[in-house]
């Protein structure tokens, strides 16, 4: 090494100690959205804008979303380390070989949903028996129906499916394209657009025992295993998030327009529409994001109906262990 | 210039002006609800004008599908017409490869887009990649054509008078292709765009395509007609340009398709 080679490198090791001090060396995690930009990703960027990934040395890029089967890919291809999907995708994806795990929970209530005009008689589920659906064929909700429709004893193939763009769903019910939508409950302020409020019926297959996981941070196996404390502080600073958005819904919209071309008004009502999926006795007790033994196993059950085939045990389709400790408990 | 030189000149904006202001009246008189159809004014001031309840950077949006289409354009073009003259300079390697064009073309966008996604992720290049597959074919195909279109007598002739096959190219096939290039660069111009609104539907955090599926995921209508008019009017544009270009550059051949 020349003398002045020596001397570059000095300085740069002593720029490097200097700045050590306050700025530890940042990990870098790509987070896969399950869908395009919704009020219940306001959380992301409330902690982006607060800074509070990059206090526990965390550079976070967030990436727009193509539905749970897209981020399940996306992990398990190690092209993002974390992602949002519907709890059974991954599992799916486990049982016949990716690297993913669910790490924890996002609504604690199913949001499943499906949307009518009050007028047409429905009033129980059981009631879409001989009815029209609309339903984008990749749907969570059209993959979920099976496991549903045997759940309240009505044949699956009794109701007729269309198949629809997902962003047409308010207008086909506005419309009258169809008797009935499948939609999340969350996209209740849509559908008051295309349907007056007083005429909406909604009904959510929760309240009718549908007791299945939904949105779920999911993580790719190796980046646990490499890397289990930077996991562990994405939970702790996004379940920090959810409980800062969630009393300060307002806000939080505020901060999420100033990354997206969003409608605020719309976005703080979805937003008030997801809250509910978080008033639940088993957050309030074990805080946001716990994971549930039983109802994972309700989960992977309804995965296995559909046939695919479960070989592992429960435990190796999910892992608390990076959840946040102490809870963030929300209060109501 | 007198009122009546001008008068055919206004005859396409006149017509404009007379649908907008049709729809506007439709929609007033017959109580047409906003998410169904809005009211061009109202498209127009969600473009314009700040909205109480959101704020749409139109200008970080319009930067971003500009820029998709103009390198998308510039590269299609150049790539398209490079390929178009590979395929004429030898039989054999038309014959080879041909096929594998009209397989690349005729896939499903719609369908490659996630698996492009997968591997390249969103954004600029991607859009542009998009863009690239859905306008190509129609540059390369022109461009071939009008390679191949040449007088047998005049062949004869240069042959005739030992000319290397780069001169037959570069004074003969060349120029004579000018008329199919600039017909494939009208259809590409076209194309690019919807490419790129594509690219930024299926996956994107900037661009028109982005706010046009964002509102549409909410209902909100006005900002999606201000962007598809925003869409057509790149279109138009690049459109007339390719049109300037070509009487620019061909003089001698003034009956092009003009926008």
């Amino acid at each position: 090494m020349t003398g002045l080679k020596a001397a570059a490198a000095a300085l740069f090791a002593a720029a490097l100690t200097a700045g050590g001090a306050s700025a530890q060396p940042m990990t870098k995690i790509d987070f896969q959205l399950n869908w395009k930009i919704s009020g219940d990703h306001a959380p992301y960027y409330v902690a982006i804008e607060k800074g509070w990934f990059k206090e526990e040395g965390l550079d976070v890029n967030v990436m727009i979303g193509q539905g749970s089967g897209f981020a399940v890919q996306m992990v398990d291809a190690g092209k993002a380390q974390i992602g949002i999907a519907d709890a059974p995708v991954p599992i799916e994806g486990r049982a016949k070989g990716a690297n993913v795990k669910v790490i924890g929970i996002i609504f604690d209530k199913h949001p499943n949903a499906m949307y009518f005009w009050k007028d047409s008689g429905i009033t129980k589920p059981q009631d879409l028996k001989g009815k029209t659906v609309a339903v984008p064929a990749s749907d969570g909700h059209k993959v979920m129906w099976p496991a549903f429709a045997s759940l309240i004893g009505v044949n699956a193939a009794d109701v007729k499916f269309v198949n629809i763009e997902p962003t047409a769903k308010p207008a086909a019910l506005g419309t009258k394209k169809a008797d009935v939508v499948f939609e999340l409950y969350t996209g209740k302020p849509f559908m008051e657009k295309a349907v007056p409020a007083d005429k909406l019926g909604v009904l959510l297959w929760a309240d009718y025992g549908f007791n299945a996981y939904a949105h779920s941070y999911i993580a790719n196996t190796d980046f646990l295993k490499s890397n289990p404390e930077a996991a562990r502080k994405f939970l702790k600073v996004v379940y920090r998030a959810w409980d800062f958005t969630l009393k300060n819904i307002p806000e939080s919209i505020e901060i999420l327009s100033k990354y997206h071309p969003i409608n605020r008004d719309d976005f703080v009502a979805n937003l008030t529409a997801v809250r509910e999926f978080f008033k639940t006795d088993r957050y309030r007790n074990n805080g946001i994001g716990y994971i549930d033994p039983a109802r994972m196993q309700d989960t992977i059950n309804i995965v296995k109906e559909k046939g695919v085939e479960i070989k592992t045990p429960a435990s190796d389709f999910y892992t608390a262990e990076f959840l946040p400790n102490p809870p963030y408990k929300f209060n109501f | 210039m007198n009122l009546a030189t001008l008068a055919p000149r206004l005859k396409t904006p006149a017509v404009i002006v007379a649908l907008l202001a049709i729809w506007q009246a439709a929609v007033v008189l017959l109580k047409v609800p906003e998410f169904i159809l809005p009211s061009p004014l109202s498209a127009l001031e969600h473009l314009f004008l700040p909205q109480p309840d959101a704020n749409y950077n139109w200008g970080v949006h319009i930067r971003a599908t500009l820029l998709e289409i103009g390198i998308a354009f510039v590269v299609t073009s150049v790539v398209g017409i490079a390929i178009a003259i590979g395929l004429a300079w030898s039989d054999a390697v038309r014959r080879l490869s041909m096929p594998l064009f009209v397989f690349v073309n005729s896939l499903p966008i719609i369908a490659i887009a996630p698996i492009i996604l997968l591997w390249s992720g969103y954004g600029l290049a991607t859009n542009i990649l998009i863009a690239f597959l859905v306008s190509f074919f129609p540059v390369v195909i022109n461009t071939l054509a009008g390679l191949s279109a040449i007088d047998d007598d005049l062949l004869d002739l240069v042959n005739y008078l030992h000319a290397t096959k780069m001169q037959v190219f570069v004074k003969l096939r060349i120029p004579n292709s000018l008329p199919y290039i600039f017909t494939g660069l009208k259809i590409c111009s076209t194309m690019c765009v919807v490419g790129a609104i594509v690219g930024e539907f299926i996956a994107s955090d900037k661009g028109l395509g982005y706010i046009i599926i964002n509102s549409q995921y909410t209902m909100d209508s006005p900002p999606i007609y201000a962007g598809l008019m925003l869409v057509s009017l790149f279109g138009v544009s690049l459109f007339a340009l390719v049109g300037l270009a070509e009487r620019i550059l061909m003089p001698w051949a003034r009956k092009g398709v003009e926008a």
